[in-house]
């Protein structure tokens, strides 16, 4: 059950059903106390409308535009970097299948007249290629360079995203 | 000199890449999300970290907005987020927050004017200075209907509540104000006398 402040607070802000409303203001009219209950409510409620409101620093729109711009400047940067590590990674992949599938290629024997008598046969003893001249090869030591450069790239565009982050 | 254009238009325009036309947003609205900022913060640094984070929070999301409510109540739902989140950040206890004994209340003395000078204060000073004493919940919701032109429905959409909880929050609010502006002024009249 509401109370007279409830009652006459919500009949101040129009919150009633238009029968409450009613009820209220004939209260309000014949009851000295709803009256005079009233009146100090309405005179809190005029009074709280003059609550001030505070004044921001006088940079404070140039310091959130000033914020923003940083974030836009960094942004097609970011952009870039993402769109070259997913064209690298997919490049490596590929060359990666293409060179399992014409290494497996090379290594099974196909024989037979026609199509419908293909003869396939793998090979008893795959020849991997050795470990040692593969590490002592030019293309090992590119590939290691290519990652060196690749890490450094990735960091680089890691601490500009850090540095950005702090600024914003 | 502000724009004349509506929020809505602003919003268009920044969307289109006119970035003058959001820091005209920002200065029609930064008194209003400052002080909100104020009645979670501890002093006006803070408020103002909150407030610009919220302004660049807002540009961010701004081509999400849908238009359905009032730019101003989406706004301000993002600075009462922004808000709790900063004072869960900075340890002040927003876990109790309905339990006004547990909260630490640091004066927020308005900029500029001279306390200790009596004849100067006014009732919107003893006003202010109720405000800042209440929680910040009740605070919020007080600001919010009075100087954020914003219904019932409205204030409960950009806090995350039930209309009628709204409702009920806002009857409670009104009555710590009242006693705490009562409490202060009969303090004032007894230092007076």
């Amino acid at each position: 059950m509401n109370t007279m402040e409830e009652k006459i607070w919500n009949y101040i802000d129009g919150t009633c059903t238009p029968a409450e409303q009613e009820a209220i203001a004939r209260l309000i009219e014949q009851d000295e106390v709803y009256a005079r209950k009233y009146q100090e409510l309405l005179a809190l409620n005029l009074e709280f409308a003059t609550m001030e409101l505070e004044e921001p620093p006088m940079a404070f729109t140039y310091n959130v535009m000033e914020a923003i711009r940083t974030e836009n400047a960094s942004q097609p940067l970011k952009a870039a970097i993402d769109k070259r590590i997913i064209l690298g990674i997919s490049i490596f992949f590929v060359f990666t299948i293409l060179a399992l599938l014409v290494f497996t290629l090379a290594n099974v024997h196909i024989s037979g007249a026609n199509l419908g008598a293909v003869d396939i046969k793998l090979p008893a003893n795959v020849k991997m290629p050795s470990t040692n001249t593969f590490l002592s090869s030019p293309f090992f030591k590119w590939f290691l360079i290519f990652d060196l450069v690749l890490a450094l790239f990735l960091t680089d565009s890691y601490l500009r995203k850090k540095n950005a982050e702090k600024h914003v | 000199m502000q724009s004349k254009l509506s929020d809505i238009e602003l919003i268009e325009q920044t969307l289109a890449g006119n970035q003058s036309a959001y820091a005209d947003l920002v200065k029609r609205h930064q008194r209003f999300v400052f002080t909100l900022a104020m009645r979670f913060a501890k002093g006006r640094e803070d408020a103002e970290e909150i407030a610009q984070d919220c302004f660049i929070k807002a540009y961010r999301s701004l081509a999400s907005f849908q238009g359905q409510s009032k730019f101003t109540t989406w706004l301000y739902s993002i600075v009462y987020t922004t808000a709790m989140t900063s004072l869960r950040k900075k340890r002040i206890a927003t876990d109790s927050i309905d339990d006004e004994d547990t909260y630490i209340q640091v004066e927020n003395k308005p900029s500029g004017y001279d306390t200790d000078n009596v004849e100067n204060k006014s009732r919107s000073f003893y006003l202010n200075q109720a405000i800042e004493q209440l929680l910040p919940d009740d605070a919020t919701i007080i600001t919010l209907f009075y100087k954020g032109e914003q219904s019932l429905e409205e204030i409960a959409q950009a806090l995350g509540m039930e209309a009628n909880t709204v409702k009920v929050k806002l009857f409670r609010a009104r009555q710590r104000l009242k006693e705490k502006l009562e409490r202060n002024l009969k303090q004032e009249v007894k230092e007076l006398i």
